[in-house]
């Protein structure tokens, strides 16, 4: 029983970082088709950016917050400017794909040079002594990281549903065109989600920093397995991309814990190409209908 | 091929094989041979990225199972080498399946995920079973035996030169042959290439499982090159490396693949050299520099367009002399030349070479492919329908009910097609006109009712399998295989004549031979009944608008079809144009092809059809003869609301 | 107020329109009718910036708004109830309807009262009323069309295009459509109304042009053009010069 809670206490603080990096890809693609395969880049520049300040500067971690954050908007401007908006502009889907690829690429070198190869370690806002619940030892960060995630979503929630500028961003992803007949500037409305989806995946880097160690490395498998569960849920369900996280969170920790660490990553992926094969829509998501 | 082009290739060849007798030190060859080594890979990796048109990030784990599998075989079976190189190639070619059917039903950032999850599991696994792989510790192979004792280094660098020379040759064949144009009409048009009895989900298995076949190959004999293999070689930084050098390269380009490999080998090594790294750079950035002159004097291009590259290229070397170690930054300079590629050298090096090279000479070339022979007049290239039936039911629209959610698209239609007969389907805008063809042709699966063909059922076939049994159709929207030239286009619809098999074109066989230049002979004629025979190597996005339209007439009747369903063939087409389309309807009709035509120009329907049914909200309002449907009643409040 | 001269547009390569004219004075409700494929709906985007005119010119109110992106020309005063409705699925009625008038939370256009005015369309649209919480997707194709054109209406708009209204709506509903227009108009609202109903259009505008195959057939005042043969022709061919 107390595996059971210990596996489900793990499992619940992971898939939540999942959900939240999943909830930019779901920003982006809602509103213009595309996706940042350097999702996880946006995470690890975002945790690095918060360990300096922290670190170099001294700064406190709450107030560190709000400049992590804003670094991931400016970072996902960048990446819409430079990587997305000519390809949509030529209507390439191969040319975002491999700009987002190497935008990622690019961000990683540069961050192991800045910061080096090595992992670092993130100073804990929160006693580092766990707690006891139910038979499980819960840090009290992973309760933090639970509920940053959740506060991050329902603010964007919160904004898309209202205020009128978040009502534009919704009317954008439901019908590009109807919306700049409404008067809303489109493609600034696509920079603004990049800038969004950023924020919220550097903010997710900093949430999940003092559990595990922060790196240049850090970002990649974090980002396949976010986009994993953005596809298990489905790209059009906030719900979905929840239920994903949680799922993915919990049976990669009883991966690792029933059958070896290094096999961990694999029954996500293994997940995802089911969902692949079989629902492509993801779990909760609508199947679009072919116009011919 | 021609003589003109094999000389310069026999030289290359001669010099290629005796680079061992000049150059002494082993590094080189070395090199050379991982460039090679990778050059097959590329091949294989190309019909999938160049061909089919999608990114794969999951060729690096192809490779390592190639290498794997040689690998494994050697050190827990000491297997020979001609043993183990066809085991890699098929148990590579079968993991290439594995992996095709995820894919089976997404395109684009999805099937690029599915490449990076697979990729990502074949290396874990591989690190992780170490009773099978020796995991992270890795596996020692020696080169291979010849006659008792181990090839030297030269004798193995022949062996790659001849194992490459052989993939080039089975690889284009390939590529120009029907599996070719298949991959392609599958990037262009996944519903038009259904719909032409391709079928999309088969040649997407194929594609990936030749692939990966060239994959294996090449990770064969980059084990036996290396001498020893590890899992992190085949991470997802030699995935997007080796992306990069088909893109680099150049798609489609056996040239480009050599190009690419070369790139991608050389630049590293030049990386680790600043000095020679900072003399390369600042050769480019002049190079460029001056072309990009001489292409603002001729004024082939702007000011703008050239800024961002050149600035890219000065800037680059710049940076080299402002650093003293530059490989520490080797992938953000290749992340940085993806970059550079994806929007600016979209055709990679060899593509533009030959577009550069041409704006400066002035030839201006948009057509591809060898020169058309004469037509043979005699050649019916409509198979000519049997006539005796007129008039019995050839296809039986039963109470069809199409329901979206809440919308009934169709709402419980009759409709009984005559043999020999051009029935017309009219009706406003949303009315059911195109729900009902792409019901007829397998796109949309009725919700209920039936759709008898020639006495059987047509519910719950695939549109490639409903194609081929003799249902062709054109679309609303021009579906052509726009990056194709018009005489491939028809050739895409003759895929059904064509039996051989991957062997057969390989070696090029007589049955092949003859196979191939039937269709072409047969496209040709197509091509002449629609007025386009001049126009054969054209790209069919180039083409006008009207002639588009004749060339998707002149693809479906490649397909041999007995019931020919064209939507809106007038939309958009000058009266001429529509002349000339009347002129083409009539004489298809009188080899006995049935029509169903889908139309809102009112004299084509006037003129053409035999009989008219009326659709209004899903539902038939009116049929009969022509003149009686334009004073019905109903029909006119229809249209007009009167 | 808009005004239309040797305007060409098209798709790719297949060109639509060849050069047509047309004008809307303040206050007046200006038809255009033609069979499908005629090019109306070509001429509506053209005039919003959906697609980019290849000739010709578009003035709104005096301004150049050819080759202006959409959001700009909405800005400039120009409502655009499009073809299909095109109703935020996904967003309440009263969202819907407040998106149309985000050119005023913005500033871009006169704020005026907007509570005010969302109240008042409601008072218009009583159907839109009793759903004012639902999903606009959830509503049925007429209260779809209702929505969109209030949705232009909230604006506070120079001009409204209306771009077939009677698509897929049944009888009734088509009436009531066109009882609204009327109304309307009744207000003093300058109206483009592309129809495919020539008769229901004809009765409620005061102009009408006919469009065939991407040209201007034939126009006059709207009432003289409701008994003229060559509207019959245009749609459903038969005895004209062809």
């Amino acid at each position: 029983m107390e595996m059971f809670a210990q596996i489900l206490s793990s499992g619940i603080a992971v898939g939540m970082i999942y959900a939240v990096i999943a909830f930019g890809f779901q920003l982006t693609f809602a509103t213009s088709g595309t996706l940042n395969f350097g999702q996880g880049e946006a995470l690890m520049l975002g945790a690095l950016v918060g360990l300096t300040c922290v670190d170099m500067f001294g700064m406190n971690y709450w107030l560190m917050i709000p400049i992590v954050c804003l670094f991931g908007m400016v970072q996902g401007g960048f990446v819409e400017l430079i990587g997305v908006r000519p390809a949509i502009k030529i209507k390439s889907e191969f040319g975002w794909i491999m700009s987002t690829i190497a935008l990622g690429i690019i961000f990683k070198n540069v961050a192991e040079n800045i910061w080096g190869r090595d992992a670092l370690p993130f100073p804990s806002p929160l006693p580092m002594e766990p707690m006891e619940f139910l038979g499980a030892n819960i840090l009290p960060m992973e309760i933090l990281v639970v509920v940053g995630a959740l506060v991050m979503m329902l603010l964007v929630e919160f904004f898309n549903r209202k205020t009128i500028y978040g009502k534009a961003v919704v009317a954008t992803a439901n019908d590009r065109d109807a919306a700049g007949l409404m008067g809303i500037n489109t493609s600034l409305v696509i920079t603004f989600s990049y800038a969004l989806s950023s924020l919220t995946a550097a903010f997710a880097g900093v949430l999940i920093a003092p559990l595990t160690l922060t790196g240049a490395a850090m970002g990649g498998a974090l980002g396949l397995k976010a986009f994993a569960v953005a596809i298990i849920g489905g790209l059009s369900s906030g719900m979905g991309i929840i239920v994903g996280g949680l799922i993915l969170g919990i049976v990669e920790t009883a991966t690792g814990f029933y059958i070896s660490t290094g096999y961990k990553d694999v029954p996500g992926l293994i997940l995802l190409l089911l969902v692949l094969a079989f629902k492509p829509s993801g779990l909760f998501g609508k199947t679009a209908i072919k116009k011919v | 091929m021609k003589s003109k082009s094999l000389l310069p290739l026999l030289i290359a060849i001669v010099g290629l094989f005796s680079l061992p007798l000049f150059i002494s030190n082993p590094y080189y060859i070395h090199l050379i041979e991982t460039i090679l080594i990778y050059t097959i890979l590329l091949y294989g990796l190309d019909i999938v990225v160049g061909y089919v048109g999608q990114v794969s990030l999951g060729h690096a784990a192809l490779f390592g199972i190639g290498s794997y599998t040689a690998g494994v075989l050697f050190f827990h079976f000491g297997t020979p080498i001609w043993l183990t190189l066809p085991a890699s190639i098929v148990v590579t070619a079968i993991f290439g399946g594995i992996l095709a059917l995820p894919a089976l039903k997404v395109i684009g950032p999805y099937l690029a995920m599915v490449t990076l999850a697979f990729g990502t599991i074949a290396q874990i696994l591989i690190n992780e079973m170490t009773w099978l792989t020796e995991g992270p510790l890795g596996i020692k192979i020696p080169k291979p035996d010849l006659m008792g004792a181990p090839m030297s280094k030269a004798q193995f660098f022949w062996l790659v030169c001849i194992v490459l020379i052989i993939a080039m040759v089975v690889v284009d064949r390939f590529v120009k042959s029907q599996m070719g144009r298949a991959f392609e009409a599958l990037r262009d048009s996944p519903v038009a290439c259904d719909c032409m009895g391709v079928s999309v989900y088969r040649f997407k298995v194929i594609a990936f499982v030749i692939s990966a076949g060239f994959a294996g190959l090449a990770g064969c004999f980059y084990a036996y090159s290396e001498q020893y293999i590890s899992p992190n070689t085949y991470n997802n930084e030699l995935a997007v490396l080796f992306l990069l050098a088909v893109i680099m390269g150049g798609r489609k380009s056996r040239l480009g693949a050599l190009l690419g490999a070369a790139i991608i080998v050389l630049l590293p090594k030049l990386l680790d050299d600043i000095n020679l790294f900072r003399i390369v750079a600042s050769t480019i950035a002049v190079v460029v520099a001056v072309g990009a002159a001489m292409a603002l004097s001729k004024k082939v291009t702007t000011p703008r367009r050239v800024m961002v590259p050149l600035a890219g290229v000065v800037g680059l070397a710049a940076f080299s002399f402002w650093l003293d170690r530059i490989s520490d930054w080797r992938l953000s300079i290749f992340g940085f030349m993806i970059l550079l590629v994806v929007y600016y050298l979209q055709n990679g090096i060899v593509g533009f070479a030959k577009s550069f090279y041409q704006s400066i000479v002035g030839k201006t070339v948009t057509t591809r492919g060898e020169k058309a022979d004469d037509i043979d007049d005699s050649i019916s290239f409509i198979s000519a329908v049997n006539n005796q039936n007129a008039g019995t039911e050839l296809l039986k629209v039963d109470s069809v009910l199409m329901q979206f959610g809440g919308l009934k698209a169709l709402n419980n239609v009759d409709l009984s097609i005559k043999r020999g007969t051009i029935h017309g389907l009219i009706g406003p805008n949303g009315s059911g006109k195109s729900t009902m063809m792409n019901v007829l042709t397998g796109i949309y699966q009725p919700t209920a009712g039936n759709v008898l063909y020639a006495g059987q059922s047509v519910v719950g076939r695939t549109s490639s399998d409903i194609a081929l049994s003799g249902i062709a159709r054109t679309f609303q929207n021009v579906q052509l295989f726009g990056e194709m030239t018009a005489i491939q286009n028809i050739l895409v619809g003759l895929h059904h004549t064509f039996k051989s098999n991957m062997f057969e074109i390989a070696l090029n066989l007589p049955s092949y031979k003859k196979e191939s230049q039937e269709a072409y002979a047969r496209a040709m004629a197509l091509l002449k009944f629609v007025g386009l025979e001049d126009l054969a190597n054209e790209e069919a996005r180039n083409l006008p608008y009207g002639k588009q339209r004749s060339l998707e007439i002149a693809r479906a009747l490649a397909l041999d079809p007995e019931l020919l369903l064209l939507d809106e063939p007038a939309a958009g087409l000058t009266a001429p144009d529509i002349k000339e389309l009347l002129r083409i309807i009539r004489k298809i009709r009188d080899s006995g092809i049935t029509f169903i035509l889908i139309e809102h120009h009112m004299d084509v329907v006037m003129s053409v059809c035999d009989i008219v049914s009326v659709l209004d909200f899903g539902q038939k309002i009116a049929e009969g003869k022509p003149a009686e449907v334009q004073a019905d009643e109903k029909v006119i409040h229809a249209y007009l609301g009167t | 107020m808009l005004s239309i001269k040797n305007l060409e547009a098209g798709y790719g390569k297949v060109k639509v329109l060849h050069g047509i004219n047309i004008d809307v004075p303040k206050g007046q409700v200006i038809t255009l009718i033609g069979s499908n494929g005629a090019g109306k709906t070509t001429t509506m985007r053209a005039i919003t910036g959906m697609i980019k005119p290849t000739g010709g010119e578009v003035t709104l109110g005096g301004e150049k708004i050819d080759g202006y992106d959409s959001h700009k020309i909405a800005r400039l005063g120009l409502a655009h109830s499009p073809e299909g409705r095109r109703v935020f699925t996904t967003m309440s009625v009263n969202d819907n309807l407040l998106l149309g008038a985000f050119p005023r939370f913005t500033g871009s256009r006169p704020k005026g009262d907007i509570k005010n005015d969302l109240e008042r369309s409601l008072e218009m649209f009583p159907r839109l009323k009793e759903r004012r919480n639902q999903l606009a997707g959830t509503l049925s194709g007429g209260e779809q069309q209702m929505l969109a054109m209030a949705r232009a209406v909230m604006l506070n708009p120079e001009i409204i295009l209306l771009d077939e209204p009677s698509m897929g709506l049944a009888p009734i509903l088509v009436e009531e459509v066109f009882r609204i227009i009327s109304n309307l108009k009744s207000q003093g609202v300058t109206m483009l109304l592309v129809e495919q109903f020539a008769a229901a259009a004809l009765k409620v505008a005061d102009y009408g042009y006919v469009l065939e195959n991407g040209k201007i057939a034939t126009h006059g005042p709207a009432d003289k053009l409701m008994h003229d043969p060559a509207v019959k022709a245009a749609y459903l061919g038969g005895a004209s010069s062809h």
